[in-house]
């Protein structure tokens, strides 16, 4: 749960993250839907099963990454090292 | 350090035009520090530069490299080659990282990723306070080592305004009245007489109101450089 992580604070620090990345996909131009952060714990089963269908689901109305396969999207990077 | 924070990324398209081959460069030093510019920023800056692009159809080449310090020419020339590749340089240095690449490569457009904002330091993890206006004539020795000129909204060096008001500034209750963090900490090291010496006028001419500024030191210099 939020605030009551094994690692203390670092579900909260992690959120920060999942946003910063959010908001990114969206300057970018893709929906921040497409990451979403669910707190649960290890013994919730269930949760995490209905969590998981929502996602997809939502994900599934979406449709499939429009960056996916592409020529244009290439990963090169250099160091410069 | 200095201090920098990336642009948003609609400028960052606009300045990229309509140019095909992008060369993003990160810079090692206060950029990489203040996690605005350096080796993992300008991989994402690279990355989101790319997907946008492809996701409004235009046709676009992004790489990445990062170098030590994009204020230095023997760092710059590392990365000739890319640079000569590349159609346009997204830097993500500071404003002189920018400045160095345009005067190193004449003939190539650069533009800046970053809003250099100013001279500081992290208080804590994700937060930068300026500390320094680079003013050219330092007076932390007078001053308990707390900077009135950076410190002051007003830059006041004759002790607080009537703005100051319960150890804040009139500007902004977040902002510490510089004058009062100044006077508290000379009395708390018994030092108040130091603020009861007189001072000569500050000489400006050493900041910005004397022109860009420029230090020559002739017992570094090469006698083969000299002009």
């Amino acid at each position: 749960m939020e605030g009551d992580c094994h690692y203390l604070l670092g579900n909260i620090n992690a959120r920060r993250r999942v946003e910063f990345v959010r908001n990114l996909l969206l300057e970018i131009g893709l929906e921040a839907s497409r990451v979403q952060m669910f707190n649960l714990s290890s013994a919730m089963g269930g949760q995490f099963a209905e969590y998981a269908a929502k996602l997809t689901e939502e994900i599934r109305q979406l449709g499939p990454n429009p960056l996916r396969k592409d020529p244009l999207y290439t990963t090169e990077t250099s160091t410069g090292e | 350090m200095i201090i920098a924070e990336q642009k948003p990324l609609d400028e960052i398209m606009g300045l990229l035009g309509s140019d095909e081959r992008v060369l993003v460069v990160g810079c090692g030093t206060c950029v990489t520090v203040c996690f605005a510019g350096g080796a993992r920023e300008a991989a994402i800056v690279a990355a989101s530069v790319r997907m946008t692009s492809k996701l409004n159809s235009v046709p676009r080449e992004v790489t990445d490299v990062t170098v030590q310090r994009q204020c230095e020419w023997e760092y710059l020339d590392e990365i000739k080659e890319q640079i000569s590749d590349a159609d346009i340089i997204l830097s993500l240095g500071c404003g002189i990282g920018v400045q160095a690449i345009a005067e190193r490569f004449p003939d190539k457009w650069v533009v800046p990723g970053l809003n250099t904002t100013f001279l500081g330091m992290p208080t804590e993890q994700g937060v930068w306070i300026e500390r320094c206006a680079a003013c050219g004539d330092c007076v932390l020795g007078i001053t308990g080592g707390i900077c009135p000129i950076a410190r002051c909204s007003k830059s006041l060096l004759n002790g607080p305004c009537g703005g100051s008001e319960d150890g804040h500034c009139e500007i902004n209750p977040d902002i510490d009245c510089a004058w009062q963090l100044i006077y508290d900490r000379l009395s708390r090291l018994g030092r108040l007489d130091a603020l009861l010496e007189l001072q000569p006028p500050k000489n400006w001419s050493t900041s910005r109101d004397g022109g860009p500024r420029k230090i020559t030191r002739d017992d570094l210099r090469l006698a083969a450089e000299e002009e």
